[in-house]
């Protein structure tokens, strides 16, 4: 028996502890993007006040407390000039956790920690799309609302562990609801409003211009670009040239793009099959969309083709989508040539490079047609020593000479680049094409894995009568002139690139399953939309899904969690029914009740046990002590067993006699 | 702005009270008296359930959307689980307390929890319709699994009289402080109030019966006048050792001075004093006859008239008296 202690609501060292450690952990996922004074500050500010609880100080003054708050906020925003988007956001979130925490004293302020960790959380989802970030988050979210039942008076005397399970219950119980939220909750195309895009920094990837060299990181690099799952038909593993910019102009050492306008109507015809096929993009920091040669159809409305047959969309990719194309490997030109482009694609330095020249002109003497004439380049290199290693030797500024005469090694940069350089030297108009070659079968789950060691440079020349043709000098390359350390066929047959070709197959494959298992959270969770949420709706047996309909299966489901939930907080709460005591109490009453003695459902024992000594006197005393016996038993401190079997015995035992007609009853008595 | 909160609450408790009627204790809480709102922590965290939504919405994160809607469903199972922390819980009171003027009453009030799950800080508070919620007490205690615990909740009161309360209140914010689940109990407790104990008038006969106290305990057995069945509060020396040796039940020796001579204390003995000095003043002589002497005491005031006796029960029956004396009856 206790009298009511004051209320004081302060905030004991432990609490402070492992609120502190929540925040933590939810600050954790946000280092990359926060300024290293900031993470300084914050941790300074956490240790500060842990270390002043743990000694039993109070915080500082106000006066220190608000001129802390004040500088650190304004040294943030001179340092990011604005609030606004994820990356600000959660800089200042984290700076106002840390501050709110210095200056914590009662439950209040860390119920305010416990919602900023809540939102820093969320906030590091919002551009994630990685399952075990989430899986973290939900631990710490979990660990946070732990956090809050140590603030309850009765768990200051449990253990830690005690509140970890109440509050994971709660948490497993509240996963069948989300789940349904999740399913049925309707989704918007479009943002509500524009945010300010968080550009990414330190992105591997194809850049728009292309030096010798610069293909070697990537090639080093398992990064994934993107994956495809090919609908019908797939092409010979050989065509899988997927495409990404085209580069134009060409300074003797450099290529690069040049102003890519917005094409017209697609200015070719179908030779060949169209395959169809869905591209699953990871985020890059362009706005490329990696197709495979010649698309001619796509899903994304916004997407367009440039004149020079490259297919992008005005904004960045700063999100994972899927894009669903359909393409040729062959085509044919419908339209002459223009004068502007004819004359872009044939310039070359007029300074540099005078031997590649001297020899384009001489291939040109004995080879006046062009298809002839290219053939015969790449002749050149099948038949002269040229290798292909991934550690060529620095090139000058007259890069393709020396090449070409000189060193004779390099990868598909060099090649693509010299190739097209011959080829505009005999006045053919030739352009770079930069993208992604071939790809890793993943056949757990029937798609495609095109990683950053894919990617690859070839050319293509306009042939008169045909269009642009593709042409790709590295794969002349003999298969013998290879060096060791490149761990690529380039025969064009479908490559195990990088770490993807293991030495043991069972690694390999495991790599391959998780990456399909990667694909498939790609697919059925980060790309969840109306569009799956209809289908999910049409596979439940709902025709004619639509944005009424959802809401209607959201209701529905939802009244059967809610059921589901109440009748399990209904069966955590009901005794434990082979209580061998609560049985005989059970037997008891329903002993009682046969003879006209029902105990009511708000009645306790003691006050069942005064009824019945009021209405039936004969049997008071009997019943008396065998309900204050199991009154003792149910709420005493201590059970023992032979009360236990005392109670239980006699109440088998016990026969009550109702009250009987008198003519029957005298007979009785 | 506070007060017309107050009258807001005053008022549902009001409505309450008239449809629920009294209360048969001790009560069981059913599902439908349990009521049940967002705790202004529960708000601040519903704005922020919002703002989560609409983040997750308008950057098309499912991951965000699947975190905000974890949260708002751990929020909405902590809601079944703080019902729940009353839901089946019977409480019991005391429904009359005796106290002094100037000190606590002191109500019991017994929770019982019969289902397996702990029920955690739930608060008892006690305050009456017309009270200010601002003057309520309250204490938190937890009721572990098959346990009762008794919670003592004292009521500071200041004047004599008898204080009333229509209900009261078992309320808790468990788990999280996200909720406050609230019901009420529509149960007639008082509180007597006695007069706190003052003045500085003299027994009326204290000198007589000093003198005659000291005479009887020389005087030994020869005014034995029989024997009368032991109740607590009566001196060992007075306990009929031999019955209580041969089997008998606990007695006391009875001598007939002490039952011949009570103390009378009488409102009309103290001329000259208002009403609340008088009560006071006969506070008083009740606890000095209770402490200091061995005689039975009587009082009579108007309209009450009490046979001499002794005891605790018959010291509150008299404080009480006082207590009573010009209230209305409930």
């Amino acid at each position: 028996m206790k009298l009511a202690a004051p209320t004081a609501g302060r905030v004991t060292y432990e609490q402070l502890r492992w609120m502190s450690v929540c925040l933590v952990l939810a600050l954790a996922v946000h280092t990359a993007s926060l300024p290293l004074w900031l993470l300084a500050t914050i941790a300074a500010a956490i240790a500060i006040r842990l270390a002043l609880s743990a000694r039993g100080y109070a915080v500082p003054s106000r006066a220190i407390r608000s001129g802390v708050a004040v500088i650190s906020i304004a040294i943030l925003f001179l340092t990011l000039h604005t609030f606004n988007g994820v990356a600000a956001g959660s800089s200042l979130l984290s700076l106002v956790a840390g501050l709110k925490l210095f200056e914590t004293q009662t439950r209040r302020d860390l119920y305010v920690v416990a919602l900023i960790v809540y939102f820093l959380s969320l906030a590091a989802l919002l551009t994630s799309e990685s399952f075990w970030l989430l899986a973290y988050l939900l631990v710490v979210s979990w660990l946070t609302t732990a956090t809050l039942l140590r603030l309850t008076r009765s768990s200051q005397s449990s253990g830690w562990r005690r509140s970890a399970r109440y509050a994971g219950r709660i948490s497993a119980q509240a996963l069948p609801l989300a789940l349904v939220l999740w399913l049925f909750f309707p989704r918007f195309d479009a943002p509500l409003w524009r945010v300010p895009s968080d550009s990414r920094s330190a992105e591997t990837g194809l850049s728009d211009s292309m030096s010798p060299g610069d293909i070697t990181d990537l090639a080093l690099s398992d990064e994934v670009a993107f994956r495809v799952h090919f609908e019908g038909a797939t092409p010979p593993a050989a065509e899988l040239y997927w495409r990404g910019p085209v580069l134009h102009d060409f300074d003797g050492r450099t290529w690069r793009r040049s102003v890519a306008f917005r094409g017209a109507a697609p200015d070719f015809a179908a030779v060949g099959p169209a395959y169809r096929y869905v591209v699953s993009l990871e985020p890059n920091q362009h706005n490329w969309i990696f197709a495979l040669d010649w698309p001619d159809q796509w899903n994304l409305s916004d997407a367009y083709l440039t004149s020079d047959d490259m297919l992008v969309r005005p904004a960045l990719l700063s999100h994972p989508i899927d894009v669903s194309i359909s393409s040729h490997t062959r085509v044919q030109s419908t339209q002459p040539l223009g004068e502007f482009v004819r004359r872009r694609d044939t310039r070359l330095p007029v300074q540099r490079n005078p031997r590649t020249q001297q020899l384009a002109l001489e291939l040109r003497r004995t080879h006046p047609d062009d298809l002839g004439y290219v053939n015969a380049v790449l002749d050149l290199f099948r038949r002269q020593p040229f290798f292909y290693t991934l550690e060529p030797p620095p090139l000058g500024l007259d890069s393709i000479d020396e090449f070409l005469f000189d060193t004779r090694r390099g990868f598909c940069g060099h090649y693509a680049s010299a190739f097209a350089a011959l080829v505009r030297a005999a006045g053919i108009p030739a352009r770079v094409v930069t993208g992604y070659h071939g790809g890793t079968y993943n056949r757990f789950a029937d798609y495609w894995i095109v990683s950053q060691s894919d990617a690859h440079a070839w050319d293509e020349v306009w042939i008169e009568g045909q269009g642009w043709m593709r042409f790709d000098p590295t794969s002349a390359i003999a298969p013998g002139r290879v060096e060791p350390n490149v761990d690529r066929s380039l025969a064009g047959s479908a490559r195990l690139s990088g770490a993807w070709r293991q030495p043991l197959s069972w690694l390999s494959d495991a790599r391959l399953q998780f990456d399909a298992l990667r694909q498939l959270w790609r697919e059925r969770i980060l790309g969840f939309d109306q569009r799956t949420q209809e289908q999910l709706l049409s596979r439940l047996g709902i025709p004619d899904p639509d944005g009424e309909k959802i809401a209607m299966v959201m209701g529905a489901a939802l009244a059967l969690v809610f059921i589901w939930l109440t009748w399990q907080i209904r069966r955590e709460q009901r005794p434990d029914p082979k209580d061998p005591v609560l049985r005989a109490y059970g037997k008891l009453c329903r002993k009682l009740a046969a003879v006209g003695l029902p105990r009511r459902p708000s009645e306790g024992a003691e006050s069942f046990a005064a009824r019945v000594a009021l209405e039936r006197p004969d049997l008071g005393p009997r019943v008396g002590a065998l309900l204050r016996r199991y009154s003792r038993l149910r709420y005493g401190a201590s059970r023992r067993s032979r009360t236990e079997r005392w109670f239980i015995a006699r109440v088998r035992s016990f026969k009550p006699r109702g009250i009987l007609p008198a003519a029957k009853g005298s007979r009785w008595e | 702005m506070r007060s017309l909160r107050d009258k807001a609450i005053a008022r549902i408790r009001l409505w309450y009270a008239r449809r629920h009627g009294v209360d048969d204790l001790p009560v069981k809480i059913e599902r439908r008296r349990i009521y049940i709102v967002p705790s202004r922590f529960g708000l601040m965290l519903t704005a922020l359930l919002i703002a989560m939504l609409i983040a997750g919405l308008n950057y098309s994160s499912n991951l965000g959307l699947a975190f905000a809607f974890f949260m708002t469903s751990t929020v909405l199972v902590a809601m079944h689980h703080c019902h729940r922390n009353l839901l089946g819980l019977t409480v019991d009171v005391k429904l009359e307390v005796d106290a002094l003027a100037g000190t606590d009453a002191i109500f019991f009030f017994m929770l019982r929890n019969e289902s397996a799950v702990d029920r955690c800080d739930v608060e008892v508070r006690l305050g009456s319709a017309s009270d200010s919620p601002r003057s309520l007490v309250e204490a938190t205690h937890s009721v572990a699994i098959g346990c009762y615990e008794e919670v003592m909740l004292a009521v500071p009161v200041i004047d004599r009289g008898v204080r009333r309360f229509s209900q009261f209140e078992l309320r808790t914010t468990y788990p999280f402080g996200w909720f406050r689940a609230w019901t009420y109990v529509q149960a007639p407790l008082t509180a007597f109030v006695a007069p706190s104990p003052g003045g500085n008038r003299p027994l009326p006969a204290v000198t007589a019966a000093t003198g005659e106290s000291a005479r009887s305990e020389s005087r030994g057995e020869e005014d034995f006048a029989g024997l009368r069945s032991y109740t607590p509060g009566i001196p060992l020396k007075h306990m009929a050792w031999k019955t209580l040796a041969r089997g008998g039940e606990a007695s006391v020796r009875v001598y007939s001075d002490l039952g011949a001579r009570p103390e009378w204390l009488e409102w009309s003995s103290l001329d000259g004093l208002d009403t609340e000095a008088r009560l006071s003043q006969l506070s008083r002589w009740i606890l000095e006859c209770e402490t200091g002497h061995q005689r039975p005491y009587g009082l009579r005031i108007p309209g009450v008239d009490i046979p001499p006796g002794r005891g605790p029960a018959h010291r509150w029956r008299c404080l009480r008296a006082l207590a009573c004396h010009g209230m209305p009856p409930a």
